[in-house]
């Protein structure tokens, strides 16, 4: 078996890391440094140039070339109309819910692109160790949703990699911090990096056993980073150029890649010195030259900086925190290195920030920090990760239910239970979906499945279906027939990521209670608490203390649940209602039977486990 | 039969008898998660409604740092399925248990006794005149609004607003009180080895505090939704 390495795939640079003597470590590549460019690049004869070389050619063959396509990992062409008028990317027109890149001749999806830069990290590390490596630990942003992190773990299968697990990029950090500077207490992990803004709120905790990492919640911006900075200033610049009368110079192309270069050159410059230039070699072959000061650079990314407040209150607001309780505030991601963020940060919260560890690097040693407890298993630190998005699935109307609220720790579960509505019907339909708002149509849809069932009298069927997000955050699926006990297997047919309006769109929306018509409200509320009734109802007539009820009382209460049923396909709320009020009648001495058991239960205090 | 008052069950791995804990007491091994396992019971908790939160927090990392998947990247296909449902179940649990409104709601749930009722939508009875001068003031403030014209109104219109919101953010607390009273008389019955009907009572006022709470929820949030619009 080979080594475990960790991985930060980031949207800019991506690193590889280690342990050594309980220290994490970057491993440099073959240009001396251990920031390897996300940028790929193939050939006329097809092979594959990645990192710095790849970098490169993004001034000579940019139509073979492409960088930052994390961008694009685990979204549909729908959502990434937005990016394309910012972004080079070449997206085939055969593409739909899988992206596929056109690099020269050839088409790639950008798990496999994001394979690439995988395998080559995976070789600077065998270079390094000299045997080979095949399990990593990779990082993605804390509010990757499903379908991001899903095609962030098939890069890794494409590239070799067993993914032992993904670590959410401000966990990973605060994981380095904390080794590093042994801290406690209430720590904010603020990650502005290339192309993501993410934030976390954790706790650390010292226990018997060790140190616990334990994250309150998160939040963030999958389309917020360094490369909108970079717009942002091409855009002015562009202008200015167009104002300097220079001749034959493109928008598109190779020229827009050298007008990338000068601007994030002037960006770095400007995060150290108050003035510059943005350079470039003109077409005429002269250069052209424009000083810009640290002012100018401000005043255009001031309101790209601010946005990243908006969800650091939010985070703040679901850890029912203030700014002023949060005991350290930590620094992560290349864009942190401008003096402007670190003033908005200090100012936010009220303290000095921590930026003693490189922010290009922090991430990679705190995925090698976790790849070495899953490794070793030896193990002083646990990490308790929240899933930054709420699950739900679609009900009546058109509604969501959520059952896994976002910010839950992970792993997390829900369970559901279906039956048939009408006789011999073969097939439930779920959909599950991500994200904050009420109706579905307003969510991201993750998956839809369909349940089999075998044909049977309407509601005799009982199908528990369990939704439950892993270590990774990834969602699994399953379902079981609660009358044979028998698992049934789910076929989960994922629908692919978010755009990051959407993202955007069900966040700030995500009123809990937004204001709908009234009467649309009362029958999907009728019908809810209808949907509940059953629910509890199906679970009490399963259970063994159904045995004791008099021989005629099942069918009452199969009767009044057909009743209701009926009523609920209606639009009748008060109807509805009526018949749910029925319905609890006819189950009254059930509910006591469950009462009584649960009294029974309770007094006795009984224990079930010595811990 | 209900699982959590099974006392016996049988090792997957070594086949010894155990009490259906998390572990095997003989091998060690992590066992599967019994059906139905009551969320009080996981924790080894009786199922009473005060609880302190930092003792609870203590035996949730304690138990995290036995089943979290992390300690089983190496163990078997089959062990780690159920490190991954004994650890979800747990972070599930902590989850309903760790906040006294939701404790009181899954315990209802978990007994079948959490009706959301008709009594969502109606204002209950002692609020009813200070939820029509709120929907009032609240009607007026969207004319204002779209009428956009005087600033000074709106002004005085989202105080009054205000002020009739702290009214309400008021009951929620006074109802936050009551949940509390009823919870500890539970806990009281509890030890007092109560019946089924005095249980069942118990739960029912309890279900109508959660009603009446919820509908104050959703009355705080529109308006606080509203006044941060306007």
């Amino acid at each position: 078996m080979g080594r475990t390495v960790g991985i930060d795939l980031g949207t800019t640079y991506s690193l590889v890391a280690y342990m050594e003597g309980g220290r994490p470590r970057v491993i440099p590549g073959p240009y001396g440094t251990p920031l390897c460019p996300s940028v790929v690049s193939v050939d006329a004869d097809g092979s594959v140039v990645v990192g710095e070389p790849a970098r490169r050619r993004l001034l000579t063959q940019s139509d073979r070339t492409i960088y930052s396509a994390k961008r694009l990992m685990g979204r549909g062409v729908a959502d990434v109309q937005e990016e394309l008028k910012l972004f080079p990317f070449r997206i085939d027109p055969g593409s739909q819910n899988v992206i596929r890149v056109r690099l020269g001749d050839r088409v790639f999806t950008p798990p496999e692109i994001s394979a690439f830069i995988l395998r080559e990290l995976k070789s600077w590390a065998e270079d390094f160790f000299k045997e080979p490596v095949d399990r990593a630990v990779v990082t993605v942003p804390a509010y990757f949703n499903d379908a991001q992190r899903q095609a962030t773990k098939d890069a890794g299968r494409l590239a070799g990699l067993d993914v032992l697990r993904l670590v959410n990029e401000p966990t990973a950090a605060a994981l380095a911090y904390g080794l590093h500077e042994k801290q406690r207490g209430l720590v904010a992990v603020y990650d502005f990096g290339g192309g993501t803004f993410d934030i976390s709120i954790l706790k650390l905790v010292s226990t018997g056993q060790g140190d616990i990492y334990q994250v309150l919640a998160t939040n963030g911006d999958t389309h917020l980073g360094g490369d909108d900075i970079d717009n942002a200033l091409r855009a002015t610049e562009w202008e200015e150029i167009r104002k300097s009368g220079l001749n034959g110079f493109s928008r598109t192309g190779e020229d827009a890649q050298v007008l990338r270069e000068a601007v994030i050159a002037a960006k770095h410059e400007l995060s150290v010195v108050d003035k510059t230039f943005v350079k470039f070699p003109a077409p005429d072959g002269g250069w052209y030259k424009r000083e810009i000061t640290r002012e100018e650079f401000e005043r255009a990314i001031a309101p790209i900086i601010e946005r990243t407040i908006g969800p650091v209150k939010l985070a703040l607001a679901d850890s029912h925190l203030q700014p002023a309780q949060i005991e350290e505030v930590v620094l992560v991601g290349g864009s942190t290195r401008i003096p402007m963020v670190r003033r908005r940060v200090e100012d936010f919260f009220g303290r000095k920030p921590h930026f003693e560890l490189n922010p290009d690097e922090v991430v990679a040693l705190g995925a090698a920090v976790q790849a070495d407890i899953l490794e070793s298993g030896v193990k002083n630190m646990l990490l308790l990760d929240v899933t930054p998005l709420s699950l739900g699935i679609e009900t009546m109307g058109g509604v969501i239910a959520k059952i896994i609220p976002r910010n839950s720790t992970i792993p997390a579960s829900a369970q559901e239970l279906y039956t048939t509505g009408v006789d011999n019907q073969t097939g439930i339909d779920i959909h599950v979906l991500q994200g904050e708002r009420e109706l579905a149509k307003d969510c991201r849809s993750l998956a839809r499945f369909q349940l089999r069932i075998p044909p049977a009298p309407a509601g005799h069927a009982r199908v528990e279906v369990k939704f439950l997000i892993d270590a990774n955050g990834i969602l699994q699926v399953h379902a079981r027939d609660l009358r044979t006990a028998e698992a049934r297997s789910v076929e989960v047919q994922p629908s692919y990521g978010l755009s990051d309006t959407e993202v955007e769109k069900m966040l700030e929306d995500s009123i809990e209670y937004a204001e709908q018509d009234f009467s649309e409200r009362q029958l999907i509320e009728a019908r809810t608490e209808a949907e509940s009734i059953l629910l509890a109802t199906s679970k009490a007539l399963a259970d063994d203390v159904a045995t004791e009820l008099a021989p005629d009382e099942p069918r009452d209460i199969d009767a009044a649940i057909s009743l209701l049923r009926a009523a609920m396909m209606g639009s009748d709320y008060k109807l509805v209602r009526a018949r749910v009020d029925a319905l609890n009648q006819a189950t009254m001495h059930l509910a006591e039977l469950m009462m009584n058991r649960v009294l029974h239960v309770a007094v006795e205090g009984k224990r079930l486990e010595e811990v | 039969m209900d699982a959590t008052t099974k006392t016996e069950v049988v090792c997957w791995s070594c086949h010894a008898a155990h009490s259906g804990g998390h572990f095997c007491a003989a091998c060690g091994k992590i066992q599967p998660l019994p059906r139905g396992t009551d969320y009080f019971v996981l924790f080894g908790l009786p199922q009473k409604l005060w609880m302190d939160c930092a003792e609870l927090e203590k035996l949730f990392h304690q138990l995290s740092w036995k089943l979290h998947p992390d300690n089983f990247v190496r163990a078997s296909e089959y062990e780690r399925e159920l490190s991954l449902e004994r650890s979800s179940q747990l972070n599930d649990a902590y989850r309903a248990l760790r906040d006294p409104v939701s404790r009181v709601e899954y315990l209802l749930a978990h007994a079948g006794m959490r009706k959301e009722g008709a009594a969502k939508q109606q204002a209950p009875p002692e609020l009813l005149e200070e939820v029509f001068e709120l929907n009032e003031s609240l009607d007026e403030l969207r004319l204002v609004r779209a009428s956009s014209r005087d600033g000074a109104e709106l002004a005085a219109l989202k105080q009054r607003l205000d002020v009739e919101e702290k009214k309400f953010e008021a009951k929620l607390r006074e109802v936050d009180e009551e949940l509390k009273r009823i919870a500890r008389e539970w806990d009281t019955a509890l030890d007092a080895g109560a019946d089924a009907q005095q249980g069942m009572a118990l739960m029912a006022r309890m279900n109508d505090v959660l009603n009446r709470r919820s509908y104050i929820r959703n009355l705080v949030a529109n308006v606080q939704k509203e006044l941060a619009e306007a």
